[in-house]
């Protein structure tokens, strides 16, 4: 039976980690029974440089040095791989443990545990059940889009990418080269902020737009990152969420409570009918067609056309 | 298509664990199992399975013997613990990726208005501490971030009707029936998903609900002990609202403008349509209540089926069109 890849790992862990000289790949290859059974030279070199990848990416720092006889040797440093002092009381440690737990996305919940695992080595108290600590509070974070984790990589790694891109009203996606800044979960849905490069500017992008694959294309970032990214205002701007202006309806009385919930002002008129004055942002006219025969355009007349000409289309059926 | 963590055997999970395991039981001869598996956050059958791997690991060039570890079942017991230098023991630092994950997620957790301001102190005091002990693998992320959007009092109430055991009255908004209706409900457990929801037995349906709370319109909290039945806790990260299979169906035909149904609406199935729009399958127990997303659409899309659903669509935007000829 082949050896189990984390048997292979971990043993590679502990001989760099125990070691005070560099071990050559000669070494680490007859010490290591895994890669004695690797077979070939060219099967041992592939296994060896992804297992130094693998074990970079659970943050063991590697150091590549020559030895005296001009060979390449191989250690990890404990000054370089040694978790500073940190000290948690109880109830640090049971928070620690409930955000730990609110990631739904596979490499980010075993990121998020092995932390927890690493602080648990170094101490971390654990006699507190973090349910037990928060009451009923279950935070979860969603991810389902498939561009998350290459796009989490990217930006991470400051690598520009390219994918499709279906804008929300467009047929036909169509490919963007994007340098990607950061990534932000909003009402539940991932947005990516990043400087479009075929654009020559900032662009936010929903996740769940893109298509096919996420591919990484060319190295680093021609355009400067900026402190601060804004994504949310963005989204909210597409959400009609930012309003410069005020519109007037009237609202059939019962009907319509989110509407009233932003109501600036609501005048009762008596006959079964509230006049309102709400906020006036993108989209209004489509959230305002929701509420059919219950909601009357009274101004601005450029809001009034825009409802009069949705309801036309439904109506035609 | 379970969106809850795979649990199945992961190398590099497998790998980071064990590499903190050693250096926990180092400190710990005669562990109990079971402690160790809560600690690790893992299931004792997982635990068993590192076990079983550990003493096939060593620093083997240096002529160190194996790790001798074992287990009676009950409890864990290293019999060559010096077989492990004792810096070889020393816990490790955090990787770029472990930070990123636990910060982040730490940082959402501090934002939710109705955590308890204790809990928020400790957690920011964590949070600071994890950063400082991450050094610079700390600084990715910041490329990342989450905001739970919930509404402050509401959840103060509800999560203190909770701890409380006690019932709610509330005035709830249903978008699919634009009517607020009054209810008493045994609140069970708050859940954030992008929004947050609370979990509870409904007296006025008789059954469990979730409820948005940014549609809870009023909110009191009464001095009658909450009392839910019995429930199984269900996997609530897929999506919370799960049509069942006997629910009536309705197709919708969409043009490319009308797209994002696919994204804000669970479906059956999303076919591509010449024109770039999607016709779109999929279930509720109540067709009549998208009658909102029909007058939504416009000219973006239409009803297929069922017609009487269409009709109903239409006849609404004849009946208010009638009043934009009469008023002025």
């Amino acid at each position: 039976m082949a050896i189990a890849k984390a048997e292979r790992l971990m043993n590679l862990a502990l001989c760099l980690l125990g070691t005070r000289r560099p071990l050559s790949k000669r070494e680490l290859r007859e010490s290591i029974e895994a890669y004695l059974e690797a077979g070939n030279d060219d099967s041992f070199n592939r296994m060896f440089e992804r297992d130094k990848d693998d074990l970079r990416e659970l943050g063991l720092v590697i150091e590549t040095v020559e030895n005296m006889d001009g060979e390449v040797g191989y250690l990890a440093r404990r000054d370089s791989n040694r978790l500073p002092p940190i000290t948690l009381d109880a109830e640090e440690a049971a928070a620690l443990g409930l955000a730990a737990k609110v990631w739904q996305q596979a490499r980010l919940a075993g990121a998020a545990s092995g932390a927890l695992q690493k602080l648990r080595a170094a101490g971390l108290p654990e006699d507190v059940d973090p349910y037990e600590a928060h009451g009923a509070l279950e935070p979860r974070i969603p991810v389902h889009e498939a561009a998350f984790e290459p796009l989490m990589l990217a930006c991470r790694d400051r690598r520009p990418v390219v994918f499709e891109y279906r804008k929300a009203s467009a047929a036909r996606p169509e490919p963007r080269h994007v340098e990607p800044w950061a990534l932000e979960c909003w009402r539940g849905h991932w947005y990516l902020a990043g400087f479009d490069r075929g654009r020559g500017a900032e662009r936010v992008f929903r996740l769940s737009r893109i298509t096919g694959k996420v591919r990484s294309r060319g190295t680093g970032f021609t355009a400067p990152v900026p402190d601060v990214v804004t994504v949310r205002e963005t989204v909210a701007g597409w959400a009609g969420e930012i309003a410069d202006r005020s519109a007037l309806i009237r609202l059939r009385s019962g009907a319509g409570y989110p509407l009233r919930a932003k109501a600036v002002k609501v005048r009762e008129l008596g006959d079964g009918w509230d006049e309102l004055e709400i906020p006036y942002g993108h989209g209004l006219d489509a959230w305002l067609v929701e509420f059919g025969p219950d909601v009357v355009v009274l101004e601005p007349a450029e809001l009034r056309a825009d409802v009069v000409d949705r309801l036309r289309a439904v109506a035609k059926g | 298509m379970a969106a809850r963590p795979a649990r199945t055997v992961n190398a590099i999970d497998q790998t980071r664990r064990m590499l903190s395991l050693v250096t926990y039981l180092r400190e710990r001869p005669g562990a109990r199992i079971a402690d160790v598996a809560r600690a690790f956050g893992i299931t004792e059958d997982e635990l068993v399975a590192d076990l079983d791997l550990l003493p096939m690991c060593g620093t083997s060039f240096r002529g160190g013997d194996l790790l001798d570890i074992d287990t009676d079942g009950e409890r864990i017991w290293w019999h060559n613990p010096a077989a492990l230098g004792e810096e070889a023991a020393e816990p490790l630092r955090l990787a770029a990726d472990e930070a990123t994950a636990l910060l982040v997620a730490a940082r959402a957790v501090s934002t939710l208005p109705g955590l308890r301001e204790s809990d928020r102190q400790a957690l920011l005091r964590a949070t600071a501490k994890v950063e400082a002990a991450a050094g610079e693998a700390a600084g990715a992320s910041s490329r990342l971030s989450v905001t739970f959007e919930s509404e402050g009092g509401v959840f103060a109430d509800v999560d203190r009707a909770i701890s409380e055991r006690r019932r709610l009255w509330i005035r709830y908004y249903s978008p699919a029936r634009d009517e607020v209706t009054e209810r008493e409900i045994d609140p069970i457990r708050l859940v954030s998903v992008g929004h947050t929801y609370v979990e509870a037995w409904c007296r006025r349906s008789e059954a469990r609900r979730t409820f948005r709370l940014d549609r809870v319109a009023e909110i009191r909290i009464l001095d009658e002990p909450s009392a839910p039945p019995v429930m199984e806790l269900r996997d609530l990260s897929e999506a919370l609202v799960q049509p069942a299979a006997e629910d009536p169906e309705v197709v919708v035909e969409v043009g490319p403008g009308g797209r994002w149904v696919a994204e804000y609406y669970p479906h059956d199935s999303a076919d591509e349509l010449a024109d770039g729009g999607l016709r779109i399958t999929l279930r509720t127990p109540d067709p009549a209540s998208l009658r909102r997303l029909a007058l939504r659409l416009g000219a973006d899309g239409r009803i297929v089926s069922p017609p009487e659903l269409a009709e109903s669509a239409r006849a609404a935007a004849a009946e208010a069109l009638a009043a934009y000829d009469t008023a002025v």
